[in-house]
């Protein structure tokens, strides 16, 4: 009731007192304390920043990076890569093992070499065969038969009316 | 209590800094987990990009790291911090600008589709973010930069006066002058001070 004996305090004193009550003149100061409008007004304006500071900091996407200081290396990918290369190690070990277990040793990598060049040496045999062939009779029988290049059906007669001799050239 | 906590912060933070000065990166390290969070909020309210405020905190930490001996008071370690990310955020910001005058696409317009796209939020969620961040630029937008700078602070980043006084480096009066100017322009928005509005109206 005291405080109705004042003047409410105007917009301007209620963002001072928002700033920082001190700053207000001593008359409004014990006037704020007292009424409880103006208090009323300036917490409200307080709470309503307060709560926009809060909304924007939960608005703000979350920060995703690391901070690496300079000269630092980058992290490793994962902390799973130690055990990856175990694992593998073990894998191949356990290959060489199985391998000298199970008496493959047709399959072991030296061998498989081997193999793989009796392999070509055959497949270039078979080819070299396959061309000889051809160099002495390119065309199957009934080729030539289709083809009339085995001389059958035609006489001297024929043959010299499609290509004459070159001495009857130089006659005529 | 609360006040014994930030004294115990304060002095922990002090010991950090007499260590990492001496070349201790495991101190520094461990100023970075305490901070690293402060400047790229406060990155993120000056760019409105994810990215380029990850990019501004590794950018404002690598330069703390290298000045490290030029801070000569350990308890002013906030503060100076705060400055070098303020100051490279208006750099940050200046360039942006001759970019948007090249018409360069910047990362603030390719986040915007980040956040369309953010599957880690609710449609709704997305949307009121996007909402609020256009109300956040709107208030801002009408300020001038110091005015802007002042307001950011304090209500954003929460610093107080004296605080704000030693990251900007300008007398406690001038930062309330330039806030008080700020708060008048800032009440009239309808939307996020809505209640302050109807309780003067």
């Amino acid at each position: 009731m005291k405080a109705q004996k004042y003047v409410h305090l105007q917009e301007e004193q209620v963002l001072w007192a928002i700033i920082d009550e001190e700053d207000l003149a001593g008359d409004d100061r014990k006037h704020l304390r007292e009424c409880p409008d103006c208090r009323r007004k300036v917490e409200r304006f307080r709470d309503e920043l307060h709560e926009f500071g809060q909304k924007a900091r939960q608005s703000v996407p979350p920060f995703s990076g690391t901070v690496r200081l300079p000269g630092e290396k980058p992290a490793p990918v994962s902390h799973d890569a130690g055990w990856l290369s175990f694992f593998g190690a073990t894998a191949m070990v356990g290959l060489v093992v199985f391998f000298s277990v199970m008496g493959m040793e047709s399959m072991a990598p030296g061998n498989l070499l081997t193999l793989q060049n009796q392999e070509s040496l055959l497949e270039d045999e078979f080819l070299m065969r396959e061309i000889s062939d051809m160099v002495e009779s390119p065309l199957s029988d009934d080729m030539y038969e289709i083809s009339g290049e085995n001389g059958i059906g035609f006489d001297d007669d024929f043959l010299q009316f499609v290509v004459p001799d070159i001495q009857d050239d130089f006659q005529s | 209590m609360k006040t014994e906590d930030n004294k115990n912060m304060s002095q922990k933070i002090a010991a950090l800094v007499e260590k990492a000065r001496g070349g201790s990166r495991v101190s520094f390290q461990e100023l970075v987990s305490i901070f690293q969070e402060d400047i790229y909020r406060l990155a993120y309210y000056r760019t409105f990009s994810q990215m380029d405020a990850e990019d501004l905190t590794q950018e404002v930490f690598e330069q703390a790291y290298r000045k490290m001996n030029s801070l000569h008071d350990p308890l002013r370690f906030r503060a100076w911090l705060y400055s070098i990310a303020v100051n490279r955020c208006n750099d940050f910001l200046r360039k942006r600008k001759y970019l948007a005058l090249l018409r360069i696409r910047t990362a603030e317009e390719q986040d915007f589709m980040n956040t369309v796209n953010d599957m880690s939020n609710s449609y709704n969620d997305r949307i009121e973010k996007k909402r609020f961040w256009k109300q956040v630029k709107s208030i801002l937008h009408k300020l001038s930069a110091m005015e802007r700078e002042v307001f950011t602070l304090r209500f954003m980043d929460h610093r107080n006066i004296n605080e704000i006084a030693a990251i900007l480096d300008k007398n406690e009066s001038t930062i309330k002058t330039h806030l008080y100017r700020a708060l008048n322009k800032v009440r009239g928005h309808s939307e996020l001070f809505k209640e302050y509005r109807e309780s003067v109206s």
